[in-house]
């Protein structure tokens, strides 16, 4: 069909295209950018689009073995510190320019300036050093991934062993009610988190589960169960029955037949399911909000992290790079399944 | 185990499975219903219970009601809320429906423009919003690109938006996450389409607009429905970015209120009732949709039906 277009209606449509994939990739890019800016980037406008990975700075020597430090945030030198103190220097460098260079290093390079005149240093900037300090400034970070690793596995453990049962029922055998069940099914996985969280939390007290990340699985599995169920449902039903009848011909128990033959057909798409409960225990916050106290996850940590560090957002963005990462890992295996939910479409 | 004896086996057990085997569905679903039982019906009767009894425990048909709708902000969440819906889903669905159709025609890069156009979706809300505040603050990259090419001679202030301003830059981030979902299951329902349909209606002199209007749409149309549904159902329940972007109550939202109360002003009593009915409220609103959906998806496979 695209060849039947006219030049200008091909030229609309490319510009239409380009436009749409700036809006996309732009706002990544920058903030990107954010994520690996230093705070000396981060307090100019405007700022610098694309991340840098050195500092340059010139250094003029002053009186009684003191460097005068000048720095270029876009109008020319500027000077920021003057100090000969090896311990200043290093803190004003690692705070300043996420440069990681011991004090006495600086203050040996700098001596070059007392005889030459002022010159300018260029200096690596520590990639990864606001991702350091947002585990550093919020506590609980560390501790918050292993935890939202937990619980997204504990999440993928429970919907996927009571709901592909479930799917599996639905797949293979008739029984009365069939039809009820399956409305009953997706009324819940419609039905709003937020509506359950908090008479679950306070459930969750009274079993002495709250603030747990058992407790908060047990809510993402909610959703997730039903959804489970209604994936293997369809993959069991794509599986060849005869395959099934065959393998308990020779012999095969029920039991037998699902371990050996059925389930490593349903394997690529039972790990599909599992990647959605994966991104749902990933990406939520409220419930995580409502359920914990103390055992927070990093997507709250994160969320909670843009209200505290407001002085320094590029330490929660270096934060929500760690936390997009596996989500786009598993939302890009698992793209192929949010088609077939839809129909077989081809990406 | 050789054949023969297998055989056997199972021809002498045949009678006694058959009876079984009437049992192995429920089974199989007993640790479904336990599980719903437990976790969800559970929380949602008692949740239903909080919100008709007051603060002593004694039975109330409104006063829970009235209490939400005398709140601070109950009006503007309502609006803001049904506003988001509307605007956001018809914005979302437009472009969606365009990139679907450009980006389904076979040409040079379309597959790397459909990865790309897939990023979005598969970023955390929590990261979308840091994503925008980012651009949207004073100094911010939006800023500085509007500054780069020369189209403001100052830096816009953003985070002042109040109003239907600011419902209106969350439906831009919204749209901007939400939109590739949403293309995605167009792309779907338009690789269903037989080619030859469009051909024909080509070579009987049918132009590109009646050609999309006739036949693309129309085959569109189910997957069309049951997603918009779906969207709405997902933009009723709105409030991360809009508490992550702008705050608390500066952007107020059914969800956003939730939330509000349980972050913002915990151990209050009326706070936690106020919780329980926003959210209650929420649900409602949702399930009416949700029943809206399975009114239309049973439409569809009646019709689906009439076709073979």
């Amino acid at each position: 069909m695209m060849d039947r277009l006219s030049i200008v209606q091909k030229t609309v449509v490319s510009i239409f295209l380009a436009g749409m994939m700036l809006l996309v990739v732009v706002p990544l890019l920058f903030f990107s950018t954010v994520a690996f800016s230093n705070a000396t980037e981060m307090s100019e406008f405007p700022k610098n689009l694309f991340p840098s990975f050195n500092v340059t700075v010139l250094v003029e020597a002053a009186d009684d073995g003191q460097y005068e430090i000048f720095y270029d945030s876009g109008e020319g030198y500027e000077s920021i510190i003057t100090t000969g103190k090896a311990d200043k220097l290093e803190k004003h460098f690692r705070r300043q320019y996420s440069v990681t260079v011991s004090g006495e290093q600086l203050l040996e390079d700098f001596a070059r300036t007392q005889t030459e005149g002022p010159q300018e240093f260029t200096y690596k900037k520590d990639v990864f050093y606001n991702f350091k300090q947002f585990f550093n400034i919020v506590p609980n970070a560390a501790s918050a991934l292993k935890n939202s690793i937990i619980v997204s596995l504990l999440t993928i453990l429970i919907s996927l062993s009571i709901g592909s049962l479930a799917g599996y029922a639905m797949a293979r055998f008739s029984f009365k009610g069939k039809s009820q069940f399956n409305v009953a099914m997706l009324i819940v996985r419609m039905f709003p988190v937020v509506g359950i969280s908090i008479p679950m939390a306070v459930m969750l007290i009274k079993m002495g589960l709250y603030d747990t990340l058992l407790g908060l699985a047990l809510l993402y599995s909610v959703p997730n169960i039903a959804l489970t169920a209604w994936i293997t449902n369809s993959i069991f039903i794509g599986i060849n029955q005869e395959l099934e009848e065959a393998s308990m011909v020779f012999g095969a128990g029920r039991f037998q037949t699902f371990m050996r033959v059925t389930l490593p057909l349903a394997f690529p798409a039972l790990a599909a399911s599992s990647m959605y409960s994966f991104l749902t225990a990933w990406n939520d916050t409220i419930s995580a909000l409502i359920l914990t106290n103390e055992n927070q996850t990093l997507a709250l940590v994160v969320y909670k992290a843009i209200g505290t560090t407001s002085s320094g957002i590029q330490y929660a963005a270096a934060g929500s790079i760690v936390l997009i990462l596996p989500a786009l890992v598993f939302t890009f295996i698992i793209r192929k399944y949010i088609g077939q939910m839809w129909g077989g479409v081809e990406l | 185990m050789s054949k023969a004896p297998g055989n056997i086996v199972s021809a002498e057990v045949t009678p006694r499975k058959s009876s079984f085997k009437k049992y192995i569905p429920f089974l199989l679903l007993a640790p479904v219903f336990v599980y719903y039982a437990v976790f969800w019906l559970w929380p949602v009767l008692s949740g239903v219970k909080e919100v008709f009894t007051d603060l002593n425990g004694n039975f109330t048909l409104t006063g829970n009601f009235e209490l939400m709708a005398e709140s601070d902000l109950f009006g503007e969440a309502v609006f803001n809320t049904a506003a988001f819906a509307v605007v956001s889903v018809i914005l979302q669905y437009l472009i969606a429906l365009v990139l679907a159709v450009l980006l389904s025609r076979k040409f040079k890069g379309a597959k790397l423009m459909m990865f790309v156009a897939m990023i979005p979706m598969a970023i955390t809300p929590t990261a979308t919003a840091i994503l925008w505040k980012t651009g949207l603050v004073r100094d911010g990259w939006i800023n500085t690109i509007l500054m780069n090419l020369n189209l403001i001679e100052s830096p816009l202030v953003f985070m002042d938006a109040s109003g239907f301003n600011a419902v209106l830059m969350i439906i831009m981030i919204d749209t901007w996450t939400v939109t590739p979902s949403v293309m995605i299951i167009l792309v779907a329902g338009l690789q269903g389409m037989q080619r030859e349909l469009k051909e024909a209606a080509y070579t009987f002199g049918a132009n590109k607009w009646q050609i999309f209007k006739d036949i693309t749409l129309p085959i569109l149309k189910p997957s069309i429905t049951t997603s918009i549904i779906m969207r709405l159902i997902a933009a009723i329940q709105v409030w991360a970015i809009a508490v992550m972007v702008m705050g608390y109550s500066k952007v107020p939202f059914l969800v956003e209120r939730v939330a509000f109360y349980v972050d913002v002003v915990p151990g209050v009593d009326t706070s936690s009732k106020l919780a329980f009915t926003y959210s209650f409220l929420t649900t409602v609103v949702v399930l009416l949709a949700t029943v809206l959906y399975l009114r239309v998806s049973r439409q569809g496979d009646k019709r689906g039906g009439e076709k073979t």
